[in-house]
């Protein structure tokens, strides 16, 4: 399986807090639920304040376009 | 008219005005005629003294430049736009100035629909009946892309309005930038290379950007080919091609379109600064819904336990209670009370009295302050 999106953990994220905000998980949930969710946190965070993007050019073939003309 | 002219060495010369003048009076002589072609890059302002346009043969492409009166075209009201086909009646005219030639229009008739927008008009009802332009076919954007693949000509303003409305947006975005042809018959064959090329690197969402241009400059993003690459795309689409009021077939196709390529640039990327507000109040509502659980569980089992330590001594009041209760009504019942208010009850040997005795039978009185002796008359 691939690595979960941003989005995949940011849903899941959202769904653990839901159900702890219900409140209606035994100890031994709580504490899963928990866990769960402060590892999503971090990985939700971990991606965010990834490495400034990349912005990079394919490499331009040999015939390259001409300038447009202006309108 | 006469044309000036100088001898130098035995050689006639012209000065440009002078042959320019003579062209231009020659260019005069010529008849008027009906020109028939395709109205292409129309040209009118309130303040231009004429309106331009050039009539293209839609065959061959040879191109026209074509000038009229400013005046005479409104009049002529035909509202007339690219791509429409016309029969212009006018003669041939020299800017002398320049030395341009172009054809004054004296009258413009219209004539059938442009073939090209009938064209275009057929091409998008054929796609249409495919459902390639079903808004059930439109993907939904990935909220943070892990590269994003551009498309876009050399034409820095397009490139650059996406990929600073990406960067001011999203910093950490990554992006794949295709420069290729987006004009010109080469240019449909390139876009769709470089969107399988962009597709092969892992780009998950792609935008196609190009500015503005004539009608067309923009024709290729309605190449039947590119559309179809475009609706059949693996990965969602965004077209910011051409100003609003252009709608080039790819629009239709694309997944998201946007006015321009700055908003192209926004559509593609989340905001930053709001998803780490998100992801702050996620973590602080995780910790405190946690910490709540916590202290309701806590609350309950202190409460369990407050009652179970005050149970026994409860149930033994509850059972002195109960005894009071008992040993008070019994007391009701012993004649002892009804003794105090005056009766009396009298023996006979181990009998009560209930019938008058014999006289002489002797008896024992029981009042309430002890017992006496007494004997029946």
């Amino acid at each position: 399986m691939s690595e979960p999106t941003f989005e995949e953990t940011q849903a899941e994220l959202e769904r653990v807090v839901e159900r702890l905000e219900r409140g209606e998980v035994g100890l031994e949930e709580l504490a899963k639920l928990w866990e769960r969710g402060e590892e999503l946190y971090r990985r939700c965070a971990a991606q965010l304040a990834g490495a400034q993007g990349k912005i990079e050019e394919l490499a331009r073939r040999l015939d390259a376009p001409p300038p447009e003309t202006p309108q | 008219m006469k044309v000036e002219s100088t001898e130098v060495d035995g050689r006639k010369i012209f000065t440009v005005r002078a042959f320019n003048q003579g062209i231009a009076s020659w260019l005069e002589r010529l008849p008027t005629v009906w020109v028939e072609g395709e109205v292409t890059e129309l040209r009118r302002q309130d303040r231009w003294a004429s309106v331009f346009f050039t009539l293209k043969d839609p065959e061959s492409g040879a191109c026209l430049a074509v000038q009229m009166p400013r005046g005479l075209f409104d009049g002529l009201r035909l509202g007339l736009v690219d791509g429409e086909r016309v029969h212009v009646f006018g003669r041939p005219e020299l800017y002398e100035q320049r030395g341009d030639f172009h054809l004054r229009a004296l009258s413009i008739e219209r004539y059938g629909l442009g073939a090209h927008l009938a064209a275009l008009e057929r091409l998008k009802q054929k796609l249409a009946a495919e459902g390639l332009f079903a808004a059930d076919r439109k993907r939904r954007l990935p909220r943070i892309p892990r590269l994003i693949g551009l498309v876009t000509g050399n034409d820095a303003a397009a490139k650059r309005d996406v990929l600073t409305a990406i960067t001011a947006r999203f910093p950490p975005a990554n992006v794949l930038v295709a420069e290729t042809y987006v004009q010109g018959p080469r240019a449909a064959p390139a876009i769709i290379a470089a969107i399988a090329e962009l597709c092969a690197r892992g780009a998950d969402v792609l935008v196609l950007a190009r500015g503005g241009g004539s009608f067309e400059d923009l024709l290729p993003f309605s190449d039947e080919q590119l559309v179809r690459a475009v609706a059949t795309c693996p990965v969602p689409v965004v077209s910011a091609v051409g100003h609003e009021q252009d709608t080039p077939l790819v629009d239709l196709a694309a997944d998201v379109r946007a006015s321009t390529p700055s908003v192209a640039g926004r559509l593609v990327v989340p905001d930053l600064a709001e998803l780490q507000a998100w992801l702050e109040r996620a973590h602080t509502g995780l910790e405190r819904s946690a910490r709540r659980v916590c202290e309701r569980h806590a609350e309950r089992l202190s409460s369990a336990h407050d009652r179970l330590r005050r149970a026994p001594a409860l149930a033994l009041e509850r059972r002195r209670a109960r005894l009071e209760a008992t040993h008070g009504r019994l007391r009701t019942l012993s004649p002892r009370a009804t003794l105090e208010r005056g009766y009396a009850i009298v023996r006979a040997g181990e009998h009560l009295v209930r019938e008058p005795p014999a006289a002489g039978t002797g008896l024992a009185v029981e009042v309430a302050g002890g017992v006496f002796g007494a004997r029946a008359e």
